[in-house]
């Protein structure tokens, strides 16, 4: 067990070591972080001037529906693009420089390596959903919060981030370049997400197809409601993408 | 120390390594020699862990290393050919993960570092990013992580690619230093000189068998060069028995 932790922790701190040190990580941040920025000014800019005409509806929407919800529904948007890009050369990287026999040669398992590397990239991908958390909480002195609601929303978006991180994770460990692991990333969320898009233009609601998308999961939890069901289905899919990158990983080193 | 048992491997469809079985006590230094494609590389990527046979055993301390992967961790240094690296790290910070990785840690990794910097002569190159690095420097900033650990067995292959005059030399001594406190050596070259300045023993491979297994005596140049080309050169020369 010890061992275990040891071989994760190490590699988890050569993952972050690399992604600190790659542009791509800190450009990333920086673009979207300013994107975010902006959109959160233009949001808070339209939440201010309609102050007057909600205070005629105590019961109505309030910072955190106007605000601070819209601004994580589009960080999740932009983690589809994100998220590919960061997780691509995590093993698919490894491979093209020779350096995952190494990992192997110091008798670290095929699943400690994906694990190691899966929880550097998720520290990334928190750290950046925090930094567009401290936006709306910056005014926590100066309107009120609905805390549950912001919970809510934060757990469904760390969750969707994590689920994503695991299938970009998985797909480094396919694919044979890095910029074929980013495209399948994208495709396999792309995917994931609008899965049921037929069956809801053809007014069926409910069903297997529409619990295998992930836009089914994550709404209500933006909603603010917060049910076992959704919670499940993100865990699942992050332990299948990742006992599916361990075992392609172990192949790789049987097959040499 | 190390005993390989009826190992063999396949690779690209054809059969890499057949059957080989060696023994390699501590402080001895094998040269494992052969022409390109002979099942050298093979045969040491099976011994540190990086490649699973397809069939035969691997024997370290006693220990059977296949049941047993994470005994690479501490008791194997392994150099590989054209030692990869990890580009956007700086020459400390391999050998902090590769430290990492062996499970050093705290003051242990800090002394382990600073030693392995100073008698490779790394001091210049601390802080410089291992992509920006000459192959000779590469050479030994992978020499430098097969060592940082003091491991029992030390596993090279082609060390002296790239190295100058001046290098190849300090490589011998440092591979004869290592023997001398009691590490196994096992390097892989094409170079006959590489064997008789720097082996004890010398293992011959060919089309993945091998073919002579036998001690190198100094001054014995020719005659070890007379065997490497009747091999080479007849390849049906029947498969050599372990010493």
């Amino acid at each position: 067990m010890s061992h275990a932790l040891t071989n994760t922790a190490a590699v988890t701190r050569l993952e972050w070591r690399r992604l600190l040190v790659r542009p791509l990580a800190w450009v990333l941040a920086a673009l979207t972080v300013a994107w975010l920025a902006w959109n959160f000014t233009l949001m808070l800019g339209s939440f201010l001037s309609s102050q007057i005409q909600r205070a005629a509806q105590p019961d109505g929407p309030g910072f955190i529906d106007l605000v601070g919800v819209p601004l994580l529904g589009q960080l999740a948007q932009l983690a589809f693009l994100v998220v590919p890009l960061i997780t691509m050369s995590v093993i698919s990287g490894e491979r093209r420089n020779g350096t995952l026999p190494l990992l192997f040669a110091a008798g670290v398992p095929a699943w400690h390596i994906v694990l190691g590397k899966y929880l550097a990239v998720l520290g990334w991908l928190l750290l950046w959903l925090l930094l567009t958390l401290a936006m709306p909480l910056a005014l926590l002195h100066t309107t009120h919060f609905d805390w549950g609601k912001l919970g809510a929303a934060t757990l469904g978006l760390a969750l969707m981030l994590a689920a994503l991180g695991a299938a970009g994770v998985a797909c480094s460990t396919f694919a044979s370049h890095p910029a074929l692991a980013a495209a399948a990333a994208l495709v396999i969320a792309l995917a994931l997400w609008s899965v049921n898009l037929g069956a809801q233009m053809a007014g069926i609601n409910g069903g297997v197809i529409n619990w295998l998308a992930m836009s089914s999961h994550l709404q209500p939890l933006l909603r603010g409601l917060v049910s076992t069901t959704d919670i499940v289905w993100f865990v699942l899919l992050i332990v299948l993408a990742l006992a599916l990158a361990s075992r392609r990983l172990a192949a790789d080193r049987e097959r040499g | 120390m190390l005993r390989l048992d009826q190992l063999s491997r396949r690779r690209a469809g054809r059969p890499a390594v057949q059957n080989l079985s060696l023994t390699l006590p501590r402080g001895q230094v094998l040269g494992l020699l052969g022409v390109n494609g002979a099942g050298k590389s093979t045969t040491l990527s099976m011994i540190a862990g990086a490649l699973r046979p397809d069939s035969g055993s691997i024997q370290l301390n006693g220990m059977d290393f296949l049941e047993q992967p994470e005994l690479a961790r501490e008791l194997i240094g392994w150099l590989p050919e054209r030692a990869p690296l990890w580009p956007e790290l700086t020459v400390s910070e391999h050998l902090d993960a590769h430290g990492h990785l062996r499970g050093l840690r705290g003051a242990v990794l800090k002394q382990a570092r600073a030693a392995i910097i100073e008698r490779l002569e790394l001091q210049p190159l601390a802080r410089r990013l291992a992509g920006v690095l000459s192959q000779g420097q590469r050479q030994r900033l992978g020499l430098a992580c097969a060592l940082l650990h003091k491991p029992a067995l030390l596993v090279l292959d082609e060390p002296a690619n790239a190295l100058d005059p001046v290098q190849v030399a300090a490589l011998r001594s440092l591979i004869r230093e290592q023997a001398a406190a009691g590490t196994a050596v096992i390097l892989s070259t094409h170079l006959l000189t590489e064997v008789t300045a720097v082996c004890d023993r010398v293992a011959i491979l060919h089309d993945g068998t091998l073919r002579h297994d036998g001690p190198v005596h100094s001054g014995d140049h020719a005659a070890l060069e007379r065997s490497f080309f009747e091999i080479a050169m007849n390849s049906h020369t029947q498969p050599a028995h372990a010493a």
